[in-house]
């Protein structure tokens, strides 16, 4: 059994990121070393940019989960995207000025600050950087597409199944899950809001998946028991996450 | 506004318990009251299915019938529709 590789160092995890979906000379990865962060640690249910702000640094997520979402004026929440270690969730603010959502904690964080400053430096010179940083914004819009597909047409048990054959996956191709399973410390109410559910909804669908013996739960770890069973039921064909 | 409740099963795949709410002789909403598996919530009654003002995204479960039946008059009577019978529109 391989042990998840929880303690990378800040730049090893945004180099893991990279290389899952591409390759990176020994100089890009040199770089990418040299890259000044300025780490600190965020509590659960914390925002790090909102809805119009206009930052001036990128958050490099190093563990634990982020999450994007924008608020309604009655007080709902929509999740827009949830973020993995190795995520750069707001690289976009290096192009668009201005946030047109909010970037917040789900679970306790440790994140790296990249100044805009140096995200621009390396880009220009190195432009294979450059290269992989706009893939991971494609993917980033895949990832989007496939969301928006399933809000908009997939059943209740098909978005639950979708999602953790979704993070289970990009989870694995940074060494962040077990044989069998990955730390999954998110809420019924915040799977919620990212799948356009109920948490009754939310609820009665893990109870199901556990109960068909596709899941198993051991306190925050989420088991996947046959993963077969479950790509079948959330419809989950990982072509548009486009791993290496 | 006189609201009329109708015990009947659905099949959620829980128990079953719940029941059809009826305002002014018009189905208006589905209730069903959550088995032991919801911790924190069992017992409560939640808004399977809203029907006209009463479809939310994010629908509400209440601690008892009294109170599920108390929001839904709030909500039909903020926008109610002037085509139930012996209605003569907004008043």
């Amino acid at each position: 059994m391989s042990a998840p590789s929880q303690s990378l160092a800040e730049h090893d995890r945004l180099i893991a990121k990279l290389e899952s979906i591409g390759t990176l000379t020994l100089e890009e990865r040199a770089a990418i070393k040299a890259l000044p962060l300025r780490v600190r640690q965020i509590a659960e249910d914390t925002d790090i940019v909102r809805d119009g702000d206009t930052p001036t640094e990128s958050c490099l997520l190093v563990e634990g989960f982020l999450c994007r979402y924008k608020m309604l004026p009655d007080g709902g929440r929509q999740i827009l995207a949830i973020h993995t270690a190795g995520d750069i969730p707001d690289l976009q603010s290096l192009q668009l000025k201005v946030m047109d959502h909010s970037l917040g904690s789900l679970t306790p964080c440790k994140v790296a600050f990249i100044s805009h400053a140096a995200l621009h430096d390396i880009t220009r010179a190195h432009p294979g950087v450059m290269a992989l940083f706009w893939r991971d914004t494609l993917i980033d819009a895949a990832i989007f597409r496939e969301w928006l597909t399933g809000v908009g047409r997939r059943s209740a048990h098909q978005r639950i199944a979708h999602l953790i054959c979704e993070i289970h996956l990009r989870l694995k191709v940074v060494g962040l899950t077990d044989d069998d399973g990955f730390e999954l410390p998110i809420t019924q109410a915040e799977l919620a809001d990212a799948l356009g559910l109920s948490t009754v909804h939310v609820n009665r669908v893990l109870q199901d998946l556990r109960r068909d013996g596709l899941i198993a739960s051991r306190g925050k770890f989420l088991a996947v028991t046959d993963w077969r069973r479950l790509e079948q039921a959330g419809g989950f064909d990982p072509r548009y996450l486009h791993v290496r | 506004m006189n609201l009329i409740l109708q015990p009947v099963m659905v099949d959620t795949g829980e128990e079953g318990e719940a029941c059809l709410v009826f305002a002014e002789g018009w189905l208006v909403a589905v209730l069903v009251r959550l088995s032991d598996n919801h911790a924190g919530a069992e017992g409560f009654w939640f808004l399977e299915k809203g029907f006209g003002r009463l479809d939310c995204p994010d629908p509400p479960s209440f601690s008892d019938l009294e109170c599920a039946q108390q929001w839904i008059r709030e909500h039909l009577e903020i926008h109610r529709p002037p085509r139930w019978p012996g209605d003569q529109g907004h008043t």
